[in-house]
């Protein structure tokens, strides 16, 4: 190569560098070699500097061309448990290292929570996500169901996606819970106690349902007594008024609790909240929300009978778990989630070494058909996954003695 | 003993439990007059024995117990209901079936069986090319739970073995295969299906929405990527008829019995 192309190639590659960089804020990203806390340190960086969005976390973001540096492009659907993961996340970081900016960050990301509820206009109803802007971006039209964004009435300027699911519910009783337990001050746990309460006595208001807007159930907010539904759903509803009633002691939600039990069996249905034939329908989701559940019930739960049903839940879910090949992001955290709640040492070399070996996401480059006037264009761009549930797993291994510093 | 206490003091009112009392009374003359008035037409029907055009069957005319008690505010009342006879599609659309209609339609190789996902306006143009008719919201709930007000084709008990899990599979490849009382297959999950009607609200429905009207087409029977209630036969979601809004929709068709 002679002196002349070299010239026009590091021009070249200045340029295609510079471009990337301005097209996302954080790029120092992590090498597979790298240590552990290494690596969820890198992509702890990068979730706060690209995907932070006013208090919550989004899951995919879009970067340009496709997408825009503010509002930020993204998939909004999820951006619900990827918030309540870092939440839990920096509320176990914060109980090891009692420092003061981790709690700051929490803090903040439970004024995320809140704001999904005030963007709605309608105490105890959530969004998905949120977004400020002048007018509808296109991503609505593509990414997600486009009839269930809608302006805020309560914040203008601000869209909102509704159309909430049982996992957002999971996510919340969750997340709060954890927050509660090992966070919040006084005043906020006050606060935190006013939300749950809130969103649950509208959830029995209509009769254990997630209603929309629109007046009509969500398409998966179904916990309903009288409807037939996910005996998953069950467990997750037992689980909300369990951790409502601890953090709010308001009886009533002891009442509904012990009438789902009694009246309608909810603690046998949850029993079959795994499905485990045919084996293509077992759902690593689903085991996310059945282990975030657990988690909260076999923790808060003193009566024995129930304890007994609830650990019989989890046996299920553990002849499926134990043979997780560690693909599934959540696969590390049910393994130590399981050694935390029966006390059984389940942590093999195997285990470990794919507790050492947690990876958060890689970037790809995808084509979006963004619609225009006249049709579409097509326009590749860059897209960032989430490492919420990666930090969170480490922060809670690193909690509960699971995962050495050094790692 | 706590937790028997408790149920104690969730105890309906006295006259809550009048009301379901003389609600339950009301069902069960409701359903009387059903079964009576459907024998008859059934009876009628057995007569005429008309021949189903290749892949439908036959729904006699008759009542029906239409709408439901539990589901969202759109289904209520419940109330008796009455169709014509007609024939309509065992099965939905399929990528195939809508390939012969527009030349112009391209779907993966091997999904030629998988239900077809298209707009109220490409359902209704096929349906006219094909001679036939989209169902109306009636049609389609008497179709999909016959007399008896059923919950859901089948009966009232859910059973992940009796849909089509997901779009993974084709139409007609539930693990079991239990058709409605008239013969239809996947009238619960695969896809949503599209009805000829706009979404209104029955008579007699007092709660407002605003999405009442002539903006949305009625779309039934739900998908299984969303809860067991959704793909209740009684269910009803709305969404313009010029897209799909993402949702995984389709349709069947109907045809009328000359």
């Amino acid at each position: 190569m002679n002196k002349k192309n070299l010239l026009l190639y590091a021009f070249v590659l200045a340029f295609v560098l510079n471009g990337q960089a301005s097209a996302q804020k954080v790029n120092d990203f992590p090498a597979k070699t790298d240590p552990l806390h290494k690596r969820v340190a890198l992509f702890d960086k990068l979730m706060f500097g690209n995907h932070w969005n006013e208090g919550t976390l989004l899951q995919r973001v879009i970067f340009p061309p496709a997408g825009f540096k503010e509002p930020v492009i993204a998939w909004y659907s999820d951006c619900f448990d990827v918030t309540v993961e870092m939440l839990a996340a920096y509320c176990f970081k914060y109980a090891i290292t009692e420092n003061r900016d981790d709690l700051h960050i929490a803090n903040q990301l439970f004024e995320g929570l809140l704001k999904l509820e005030k963007v709605t206009g309608v105490p105890g109803l959530m969004a998905r996500g949120f977004y400020k802007t002048d007018k509808p971006l296109w991503h609505e039209q593509v990414l997600w169901y486009p009839m269930e964004w809608h302006w805020s009435t309560s914040m203008p300027g601000y869209r909102w996606l509704g159309d909430l699911s049982a996992d957002k519910f999971t996510s919340l009783f969750y997340g709060i819970g954890i927050y509660w337990e090992l966070c919040a001050d006084e005043e906020n746990k006050q606060r935190a106690a006013d939300l749950l309460d809130r969103f649950m006595s509208r959830c029995i208001y209509h009769n254990f349902k997630l209603v929309d807007l629109d007046g009509k159930m969500t398409l998966w907010g179904n916990f309903c007594p009288d409807l037939q539904h996910q005996e998953l759903n069950s467990l997750e509803m037992l689980m909300g008024l369990k951790v409502t009633h601890r953090i709010t002691g308001k009886e009533r939600f002891h009442a509904a609790y012990n009438m789902l039990i009694d009246r309608y069996h909810y603690d046998d249905r949850q029993l079959k909240s795994k499905v485990m034939w045919p084996p293509e329908w077992r759902n690593p989701y689903d085991d996310d929300h059945a282990a975030k559940s657990l988690y909260m019930l076999m923790r808060y739960e003193k009566d024995r009978s129930l304890l007994i049903k609830y650990r019989m839940n989890l046996n299920i879910h553990w002849h499926d778990w134990q043979n997780h090949d560690f693909s599934f992001p959540g696969d590390p955290w049910l393994i130590m989630l399981y050694q935390v709640l029966t006390g059984e040492n389940v942590l093999t070399e195997q285990k470990i070494d794919g507790i050492k070996n947690m990876w958060g996401f890689d970037r790809e480059t995808r084509e979006f058909k963004i619609p225009t006037e006249n049709g579409h264009k097509v326009v590749k761009s860059v897209v960032e996954g989430h490492a919420s549930t990666m930090i969170r797993n480490y922060w809670f291994g690193r909690y509960y003695g699971f995962i050495d510093p050094s790692w | 003993m706590m937790r028997l206490f408790t149920v104690v003091t969730l105890q309906l009112p006295k006259q809550i439990q009048v009301q379901e009392k003389k609600e339950t009374t009301m069902n069960v003359i409701i359903f009387f007059l059903s079964v009576c008035t459907s024998l008859l037409f059934l009876n009628q029907a057995a007569e005429k024995n008309p021949n189903p055009p290749e892949g439908m069957v036959y729904v006699p005319a008759g009542s029906f117990i239409m709408g439901s008690k539990y589901g969202d505010p759109d289904e209520r009342p419940q109330h008796i209901a009455t169709t014509n006879e007609f024939f309509i599609d065992k099965l939905e659309v399929c990528n195939a079936d809508y390939a012969e209609f527009d030349a112009n339609y391209t779907f993966p190789p091997g999904k030629e069986h998988f239900s077809v996902v298209v707009t109220w306006e490409q359902a209704n143009a096929y349906a006219q090319w094909a001679g036939k008719r989209l169902p109306t919201e009636k049609e389609w709930e008497k179709a999909a739970r016959g007399t008896d007000g059923r919950i859901f084709p089948w009966g009232n008990t859910y059973d992940n073995k009796f849909v089509v899990w997901n779009r993974n599979y084709p139409r007609g490849s539930a693990i079991a295969k239990p058709e409605s009382p008239y013969g239809c297959l996947d009238m619960a999950g695969s896809v949503w299906e599209w009805t000829a009607d706009w979404y209104k609200p029955y008579p007699g429905n007092d709660v407002p929405m605003e999405q009442y009207g002539e903006k949305y087409k009625v779309m039934r029977g739900g998908s299984n990527f969303n809860n067991h209630s959704f793909i209740r036969t009684t269910h009803r979601y709305y969404v313009p008829p010029n897209t799909t809004a993402n949702y995984p929709v389709g349709f069947r068709c109907v045809k009328d019995v000359k």
